[in-house]
């Protein structure tokens, strides 16, 4: 859990900050474990004190945030816009329930396929993509979404069509106290494989090349290489979620894919902050909620303004995305993140607060 | 003394216009050569085209006898060609230490793969990689930088970076985009010696951009110029001095058709 507690800059990958050489006093170490157990409690315990239903939410979170950092792979890491997450978040989904239903896979099998099916039609797209960037990437990216859910999407052999698909779960994992802490699980391995790519080569390349292809290429990074290499972990791991997504809700339709949803996925990488790990998490788990939990608590305030009700409830939470969307990319460009840096710094050793500004966070990909 | 580079009636156009005409050009190795000529003249447009950032319509590259024309850069880059850019190609917002760590890329020496996965070996290589860098830094002097972001320094120093970064991919061959642009007299002189001490110690060819006259004719063993996409003269920096036809490049002709 140590990824979720001491997330690194988003715009940085300093080794360690200097601070760090002068060892802190022990109440000063002691002070940053309680607040690391905390976090990692805040994770942890929620799902065994919650009933059904918070079990289930909390699993959804958890998968919204393995997308919310699959998009961050590709337009975080590699500065590629996608409008097109839900083709590959929904070819996960249904290879899964397809693998395990139709061919009685097992489901580890039918999860890692179902990721790897991501990867691979995300490396299609990423093929096609190579030479096109900015607004042209992202009508391409929109296209091909759109494509892949009218016509993948329906495809009833695959999909069944307007009914939908069954994607039953293990006993292992049948409970949504267990499933809530598989997703955890995933999502922790998701975030140190992030924590890898930042900190070794590949990531390094990614900054480079979102910087200026032409100096990264002069320092020899293979540019096509790494691009497609971004496109396919981005589709692995949304992949990945996709077949957490079919299983947690044990039916998949097309309808769950649509392209509004692919936008929310990208608006929430923004506002968590791209390149931030905690941020993205939170914005993840954020709009993961949203839709379930604001009706419900508008609903049940005491003060209902007359010109409301709850079927306007439920249109509210796209309006609060784009809402959090404006006011990130006018007050805080680096999202959540930028929000969580003193936190971060201190939580590496540093003081709280510093003369410095905080480092420049997102750049709006 | 064996040719480094050597590229023959290279041409590049763009659209209807001529930036590059039939240019010849021999580097041979351990030189340190001057490229000068006005602006708009094709020298930056040379380099795009021997690092392969821009691919031109007539004309071959060699680099030790082989033809690299059809190599992209990234190839390039790993047989030993580095440059530094005009207008600085340092990343904004990183430390000196981690621009450098960056350029370091093609001497990871483990797969991107391997180092996302954290295979072993792949965290002893990391701690290697930071004490090349290390080492680079020391080189050039920009130890007390290490942990600056880099957009926040002088000009110099970010020049200083630029030129790390490129040293830091191990080259052969060094090609220098106008390196004492934005320096003082002082600066300049200071980056002389430099140059000087690098291609003796390293053993490196340089191709140099350079306005600064001074500097041409104190470090260059040889001297190009270039004029609208074509070779005016050759020759060594004093005798290119007099030469009738760069002054009058540079000074406009004596009639008065600038």
């Amino acid at each position: 859990m140590a990824a979720t507690a001491a997330p690194r800059s988003p715009a940085t990958i300093a080794p360690a900050p200097p601070t760090l050489a002068v060892p802190l006093p022990l109440a000063g170490l002691l002070a940053r474990a309680v607040v690391a157990g905390l976090v990692a409690a805040a994770v942890l315990v929620p799902p065994l004190l919650a009933g059904s239903v918070w079990q289930q939410r909390i699993a959804l979170a958890a998968i919204y945030a393995v997308i919310g950092l699959s998009v961050n792979v590709l337009t975080g890491h590699a500065g590629q816009i996608s409008l097109g997450h839900q083709a590959f978040v929904g070819i996960g989904a249904f290879t899964s329930a397809y693998l395990s239903f139709r061919l009685a896979a097992g489901f580890p099998v039918a999860v890692l396929v179902a990721a790897a099916t991501g990867a691979a039609l995300a490396g299609v797209l990423g093929l096609a993509a190579l030479r096109i960037r900015g607004l042209y990437l992202a009508l391409v990216t929109l296209a091909f979404g759109l494509t892949a859910e009218t016509t993948l999407f329906n495809w009833r052999a695959f999909t069944g069509g307007g009914a939908g698909a069954e994607a039953p779960r293990p006993a292992l994992v049948g409970t949504d106290l267990r499933y809530s802490y598989l997703c955890l699980a995933v999502l922790g391995l998701v975030l140190l494989l992030d924590w890898r790519l930042v900190r070794t080569k590949a990531g390094r390349a990614f900054v480079v090349l979102r910087g200026d292809e032409r100096v990264a290429a002069t320092l020899g990074v293979n540019v096509t290489g790494y691009k497609l290499l971004a496109f396919v972990l981005s589709g692995l791991l949304a992949g990945l979620a996709g077949a957490l997504f079919a299983h947690w809700s044990q039916v998949v339709q097309a309808l769950d894919f649509d392209f509004q949803i692919a936008l929310v996925w990208v608006v929430m990488a923004v506002v968590g902050g791209l390149r931030s790990r905690a941020g993205v998490v939170l914005a993840s788990a954020f709009f993961a909620l949203l839709p379930t939990v604001l009706p419900e608590l508008l609903t049940a305030s005491p003060v209902q303004p007359p010109f409301l009700n709850e079927a306007v409830y439920h249109v509210l939470p796209p309006f609060v995305a784009v809402v959090l969307l404006l006011l990130t990319l006018i007050l805080v460009p680096g999202g959540v993140g930028q929000l969580l840096l003193p936190v971060r710094r201190w939580l590496a050793g540093g003081r709280l607060r510093t003369g410095r500004s905080a480092p420049q966070a997102g750049d709006g990909g | 003394m064996t040719g480094l580079l050597e590229v023959r009636a290279l041409s590049l156009r763009f659209g209807g216009l001529q930036v590059l005409d039939a240019v010849d050009l021999d580097l041979p190795e351990g030189m340190v050569v001057g490229l000068i000529g006005p602006n708009g003249a094709g020298k930056t447009s040379l380099f795009n085209c021997l690092t392969g950032s821009y691919r031109p319509q007539q004309g071959t590259v060699r680099f030790r006898g082989r033809d690299i024309s059809g190599l992209p850069t990234h190839r390039r880059a790993a047989l030993g060609i580095a440059r530094t850019w005009q207008n600085l190609g340092v990343v904004g917002g990183l430390t000196v230490a981690d621009n450098v760590l960056l350029a370091r890329h093609q001497h990871a020496g483990y797969h991107a793969l391997a180092g996302l996965l954290g295979l072993p070996g792949t965290g002893r290589r990391e701690r290697e990689l930071r004490r090349d860098t290390e080492e680079v830094l020391d080189y050039l002097d920009l130890r007390q930088y290490a942990a600056e972001p880099v957009d926040g320094l002088p000009y110099g120093i970010q020049k200083r970076c630029d030129l790390a970064m490129a040293l830091a991919t191990d080259p052969e061959l060094l090609l220098l985009d106008e390196p004492s642009s934005g320096m003082g007299p002082e600066e300049a002189h200071q980056l002389g010696a430099t140059l000087a001490e690098l291609t003796g110690q390293l053993r490196l060819t340089v191709l140099m951009i350079e306005h600064h006259v001074p500097l041409v004719v104190a470090i260059c063993d040889y001297v190009y110029v270039l004029n609208v996409g074509q070779l005016l003269a050759q020759g060594e920096p004093a005798k290119i001095q007099q030469h009738p036809d760069v002054v009058a490049a540079y000074l406009g002709e004596p009639d008065g058709a600038a």
